[in-house]
C-alpha cells in the first residue's frame, strides 16, 4: 500500500539515480566531443601524413618560408651590391656582413605607426598591400626547382603565371587611386603605363621557349632543355625578356611609377608601416620571380653540371641572373613614361618577334636541329 | 592660365616636403601630363643673411657669405672680402692673389662634381650620385689640409688669405686633380654618352641666348648657349690672378640648335668648365710666388672702414655673385649689404621654361640650371 | 646615334659598373676607425692659461658669442677663465687668429659628443686640458 511516505522515499532514492544519469550524460557528451575532435584530428593527421610531401613543399622548401627567406636575402644582397657599385659598404652592423639587417628593418617597419590618410578609402587601403603580396607569391608554386621539388605543375602554368602578374599593376593603380594623394595617383597611372608597354614583349619572348619545348607548362619547358639551353637558340629573346621583366617590376631604368625625384614614391607614397613593408617585399618578390622564370625559360632550369644537385644548379644560375638584374638596375637613368612605351613597342616587340620567327624557320629547314632541341 | 579655365587642371605643390625639393617649393598646374603653369616660390630657406651681416664686423661677414653656399665656399666669400678691400684700399700680396685663384678654381671643380651627382640622382641613377662625390672627397681633403675645415673654410680675409700653402696641401691638390683627370672619361661615358641620359636631356628645357640674357642668367647656363660671358675674362679682378695664365672661356656650340641650350648642353658646359679650371690650376700651381700671404700693416685697416660703397663680384660656379656694401665713416659693421645670388634668376626663369613640358621633365629642367636654394633665399 | 653605337655605349656603361663591384668601398667606418686629421684641423680649442692676458680679444672676435670670459677667476697674475659654448661655436678660427699671446689654439680633436646639452659648455676645467671623459651610456662609450 502506497503512502505519501513511500513517495518521499522513492523521491529520495531517485536523487542518486538522477545524479547518475546527469553525470553519465555529461560524461558521454564530453566523451563524444572528445572523440569527434579526435576523429577530426585523426582525419587531419591522416591527410597531413598522406600529403606530407606536398605540405612540406608548399610551406617549407620551395614554398612560403623558402621564398620569404629568399626575399630577405635578395633585399640584403641588392643593398650590399648597390652599396658596392656606389663605392659604399651597404649594411654591415647587425649580423655578419649585415646579414640580419633586414630582420631588424622588417621589425622596425612592422612596429611603426600605420598612418592612414584622411582621404584614403580605409578598407581598400588595408586590403590591397597584402593582396598584392599574395598575388606576387602565388606564381612561385609553378617554379620547378628540381624535377621533383615543385609545388604544382599544370599544363598551362606559364599562362597562369602571366595571368597572376597582370593583376599587379591593376593593384598599383588601385592603391594609387585610393590613397587620396595626387602623387600616388600619378604613380598609379604610371605603373599601369609600364605594364602596358612591357607586357606584350615579355609574353611574346616567352612564346619562343614554349614553342620549342612544345609545352605551356613551366616544368615541361625546363625538362625540354636537357639537350641545349634555349639561350643558345633564342639569345635575343632572353635579352628582351630581361628588359621587359625589369620594366614590369618597375626598378631603376624603368622606375617611373616610383620615381622618387619626380613623384615622391609613386603609388607607394602614402603607405606606411606594415603596408609599406608588404609593397616593398612584393617588388623584390617580383624580381625574384622574374629571375627564376628567366632561369627556367632560357637557362636550362635545373639542368647544369651533373655532379651537383639539380636544386643547387638552379639556385646558382638564379643568383647569377639576379646579379645581372642588379647590374642593369644600377647603370641607367630613369626613362620618361612615354619613352618607356616608345622603346618597348618600337625595339623590344619587333626583336622578340624576330627571334621567334628565326628559331621557327631554323627548325623547319634544319630538322636535325629540331631533334637536338627536343632531346632526341 | 587660371585653373578655372581648364577643368582638368590639378595643382601640385612640388613642395617643401618633396624628396628632391630641399628648401624650396614650386606650385605646378598640370593638365594631363603637361605643366601649363609654374609658380616658383622663394622664401622657404630664408635666413636673413643680409640683416645679420649688418651686425657683424668686416672679418666676420665673410663667414656668413660662405655659409650661403657651402659648396663654393671659396668663391662665395670672395665678393664680401673684395668689397671690404676696395673700401679700405687694401693691397693684396701677389702670393695671396695666386693662392686665392687656385683655391677658387678648386672650389669650382668641387662644386661642379657635387652637381653631377645631384643631377644624376634627380635623373634616377644613384650610382652616379656617389661616384663624383667620392672624387669630391679628395678636394675636401685638400681644403681640410689647407684651412682645417672641409666645407666652411673661411679662407679669404680682407687683405689676403689666412692660411699658407705647404707641401701637404699641394700634394693633396695634385692628387685630387689626378684623380678627377683619371675619372673624367668614365664620367663622360656615364653622363654624356649614356643613351638614357641623352634621351632624357636632349631638347629638354631649351632656351635661346636672348631669352637667357633677358631672364638674367649668367655663368654656365648662358655660356652653354654659346655666349662667352665670363667675369673672369670680361672684368679681370686686380686682386685675382687670372691674367697670369692662358685660358679660353668655354662655350658650347651645338650644331643642331646654335645659340640655344638644352639640359644636355648645360651638362657638356659643366664638363668644359671643369677642364678649364683644371687647366688654370695646373698653370698657376708652379708659379705661386714667394712672399707674405697678408700684409701685417694692412691687417688692422679692416677693423674700421672709411665711408664708402663698393661692389664685389665674382664668377661663381652657378653664375655671377655680387655683393654691394655701404659703410659709414669709422664704422665697425656695414651699414647695408646686399647680395645678388646667381640662382635667383635661374630659379625664376623656370616660370618661362617649364610650361608646356612634361611633369617628369620638370626636375630635369630644374636640375640642369644647377640651382642652390641658399642663393635665392639669402 | 645608330642602334649599334647605342649598344656600344650601353656595354661601356656595363663595363664601368661591373668593374666597380670589385673595387674596395671608399667609405671608412668612422666611429670604429680613426680618420686622419691634418695639423690645421679646426677642432675643439685649448686654452693655455699661463700666457693668457685677459685681453678678451677672442670674445670680441667671436661672431656667434660662444665665448664668455670671467676676469675674476684668476689662477696666475693676469689671466682669466674662458667658457666655450660648443653648442654655438662654428669653428671659424677667428678667436685663435685674434689671440696675440699664443694662448688659444685649435686642436685636431673633433669628437665632442655629450649626453646633455649643458655638458657642451666647456668651463675652465675642461678647456684647459685635452683629457676628457668620453660619454658613457648604457655601457657603451661614445667619442
Amino acid at each position: 500500500m502506497q503512502t505519501w511516505i513511500d513517495g518521499i522515499v522513492d523521491w529520495l532514492f531517485g536523487i542518486p539515480t538522477w545524479l547518475h544519469d546527469v553525470i553519465s550524460w555529461w560524461v558521454r557528451a564530453i566523451f563524444w566531443w572528445l572523440s569527434s575532435i579526435w576523429a577530426i584530428f585523426v582525419y587531419v593527421w591522416s591527410v597531413v601524413v598522406y600529403n606530407i610531401g606536398f605540405l612540406f613543399k608548399a610551406v617549407i622548401f620551395p614554398g612560403l618560408i623558402f621564398i620569404v627567406m629568399g626575399i630577405i636575402f635578395a633585399v640584403w644582397s641588392t643593398r650590399k651590391l648597390w652599396g658596392r657599385i656606389q663605392a659604399r659598404r651597404g649594411p654591415f652592423h647587425i649580423g655578419k656582413y649585415g646579414g640580419l639587417q633586414l630582420f631588424a628593418d622588417a621589425i622596425k617597419l612592422i612596429s611603426k605607426e600605420t598612418i592612414i590618410p584622411e582621404k584614403a578609402r580605409r578598407w581598400m587601403y588595408r586590403f590591397l598591400p597584402s593582396f598584392l603580396l599574395i598575388i606576387v607569391l602565388l606564381p612561385f608554386a609553378f617554379i620547378p626547382w628540381d624535377s621533383s621539388w615543385f609545388i604544382a605543375d599544370l599544363s598551362v602554368s606559364l599562362v597562369l603565371v602571366f595571368a597572376f602578374l597582370t593583376a599587379v599593376p591593376v593593384i598599383a593603380l588601385l592603391s594609387g587611386w585610393i590613397s587620396g594623394s595626387k602623387y600616388s595617383l600619378i604613380g598609379g597611372f604610371r605603373a599601369a603605363n609600364n605594364q602596358f608597354a612591357c607586357e606584350i614583349p615579355m609574353i611574346i619572348s616567352s612564346v619562343g621557349p614554349a614553342l620549342l619545348a612544345g609545352s605551356l607548362s613551366v616544368m615541361g619547358i625546363a625538362q625540354a632543355q636537357a639537350g641545349i639551353w634555349y639561350v643558345v637558340l633564342l639569345p635575343v629573346n632572353m635579352v628582351t625578356f630581361l628588359v621587359a621583366a625589369i620594366a614590369s617590376v618597375g626598378t631603376f631604368p624603368f622606375d617611373a611609377p616610383v620615381a622618387d625625384s619626380e613623384i615622391i614614391f609613386g603609388w607607394r607614397t602614402e603607405f606606411s608601416g606594415i603596408y609599406f613593408t608588404m609593397t616593398y617585399f612584393a617588388e623584390f618578390a617580383e624580381q625574384l620571380l622574374y629571375s627564376a622564370l628567366l632561369v627556367t625559360l632560357f637557362f636550362g632550369g635545373f639542368w647544369g653540371l651533373p655532379f651537383i644537385p639539380a636544386v643547387v644548379n638552379f639556385i646558382i644560375k638564379f643568383l647569377v641572373v639576379f646579379f645581372f638584374f642588379v647590374i642593369v638596375t644600377s647603370s641607367f637613368y630613369r626613362l620618361r613614361q612615354d619613352q618607356i612605351v616608345r622603346y618597348c613597342w618600337k625595339y623590344l616587340l619587333p626583336l622578340s618577334v624576330l627571334n621567334v620567327v628565326v628559331a621557327l624557320l631554323a627548325i623547319a629547314y634544319f630538322p636535325g636541329l629540331a631533334l637536338l632541341v627536343i632531346g632526341g | 592660365m587660371k585653373t578655372d579655365i581648364v577643368d582638368d587642371a590639378i595643382e601640385i605643390w612640388f613642395g617643401p616636403q618633396h624628396v628632391s625639393a630641399h628648401g624650396w617649393a614650386t606650385k605646378l598646374t598640370l593638365v594631363g601630363d603637361y605643366i601649363v603653369e609654374c609658380d616658383p616660390n622663394a622664401g622657404y630657406f630664408h635666413r636673413s643673411a643680409e640683416k645679420v651681416m649688418e651686425f657683424r664686423n668686416f672679418r666676420q661677414g665673410a663667414l656668413i657669405m660662405e655659409r650661403l653656399c657651402m659648396l663654393e665656399a671659396f668663391l662665395a666669400e670672395y665678393p664680401y672680402v673684395t668689397a671690404v678691400e676696395k673700401i679700405a684700399g687694401l693691397e693684396v700680396p701677389e702670393r695671396a692673389k695666386v693662392m686665392r685663384t687656385i683655391m677658387m678654381e678648386a672650389s669650382r671643380i668641387h662644386s661642379l662634381q657635387f652637381w653631377w651627382g645631384q643631377f644624376a640622382a634627380e635623373l634616377g641613377l644613384f650610382t652616379m650620385l656617389l661616384w663624383p662625390w667620392v672624387d669630391r672627397e679628395f678636394f675636401l681633403d685638400a681644403f681640410e689640409e689647407l684651412s682645417g675645415s672641409r666645407h666652411a673654410v673661411s679662407y679669404n680675409t680682407p687683405g689676403g688669405v689666412k692660411y699658407d700653402f705647404n707641401e701637404g696641401v699641394i700634394a693633396k691638390l695634385e692628387r685630387a686633380m689626378d684623380r678627377i683627370e683619371d675619372r673624367l672619361p668614365k664620367f663622360k661615358d656615364m653622363l654624356l654618352r649614356g643613351p638614357t641620359f641623352r634621351v632624357r636631356t636632349q631638347g629638354i628645357g631649351q632656351f635661346t641666348a636672348e631669352q637667357g640674357l633677358k631672364w638674367g642668367l649668367s655663368g654656365p647656363n648662358i655660356k652653354a648657349c654659346g655666349v662667352p660671358m665670363d667675369l673672369r675674362k670680361d672684368d679681370p679682378d686686380p686682386s685675382l690672378a687670372y691674367d697670369m695664365c692662358d685660358w679660353e672661356v668655354p662655350t658650347v656650340h651645338n650644331e643642331d640648335h646654335p645659340g640655344e641650350s638644352d639640359a644636355y648642353d648645360r651638362m657638356v658646359q659643366r664638363f668644359l668648365e671643369v677642364e678649364t679650371s683644371l687647366g688654370i690650376i695646373k698653370q698657376l700651381l708652379p708659379q705661386v710666388p714667394d712672399g707674405p700671404i697678408i700684409d701685417p700693416k694692412h691687417r688692422a685697416k679692416a677693423n674700421r672702414l672709411p665711408e664708402g660703397e663698393a661692389y664685389g663680384r665674382v664668377e661663381g660656379t652657378r653664375g655671377v655673385t655680387t655683393l654691394w656694401l655701404k659703410t659709414q665713416d669709422k664704422a665697425q659693421t656695414p651699414w647695408r649689404a646686399k647680395i645678388r645670388g646667381p640662382c635667383f634668376s635661374s630659379y625664376y626663369s623656370l616660370k618661362h621654361l617649364v610650361p608646356s613640358s612634361k611633369f617628369a621633365d620638370f626636375i630635369v629642367i630644374f636640375g640642369s640650371l644647377d640651382p642652390y636654394p641658399g642663393w635665392w633665399d639669402r | 646615334m645608330g642602334f649599334f653605337s647605342v649598344l656600344g655605349d650601353m656595354f661601356r656603361i656595363f663595363k664601368h659598373v661591373f668593374r666597380q663591384v670589385f673595387v674596395r668601398p671608399f667609405t671608412s667606418l668612422y666611429p670604429f676607425e680613426d680618420r686622419y686629421y691634418p695639423e690645421r684641423t679646426r677642432g675643439r680649442h685649448i686654452h693655455i692659461r699661463e700666457k693668457c692676458t685677459a685681453c678678451s680679444q677672442c670674445v670680441r672676435a667671436c661672431p656667434v658669442v660662444a665665448i664668455r670670459i670671467d676676469k675674476e677667476d684668476k689662477m696666475y697674475e693676469k689671466d682669466a677663465a674662458l667658457y666655450f659654448d660648443y653648442s654655438r661655436c662654428i669653428f671659424c678660427g677667428l678667436c685663435v687668429e685674434a689671440c696675440r699671446f699664443d694662448s688659444l689654439f685649435h686642436t685636431p680633436i673633433v669628437d665632442l659628443s655629450e649626453g646633455e646639452r649643458d655638458d657642451l659648455l666647456y668651463g675652465p676645467d675642461k678647456i684647459e686640458t685635452l683629457e676628457r671623459d668620453p660619454l658613457e651610456w648604457r655601457g657603451r662609450r661614445f667619442r
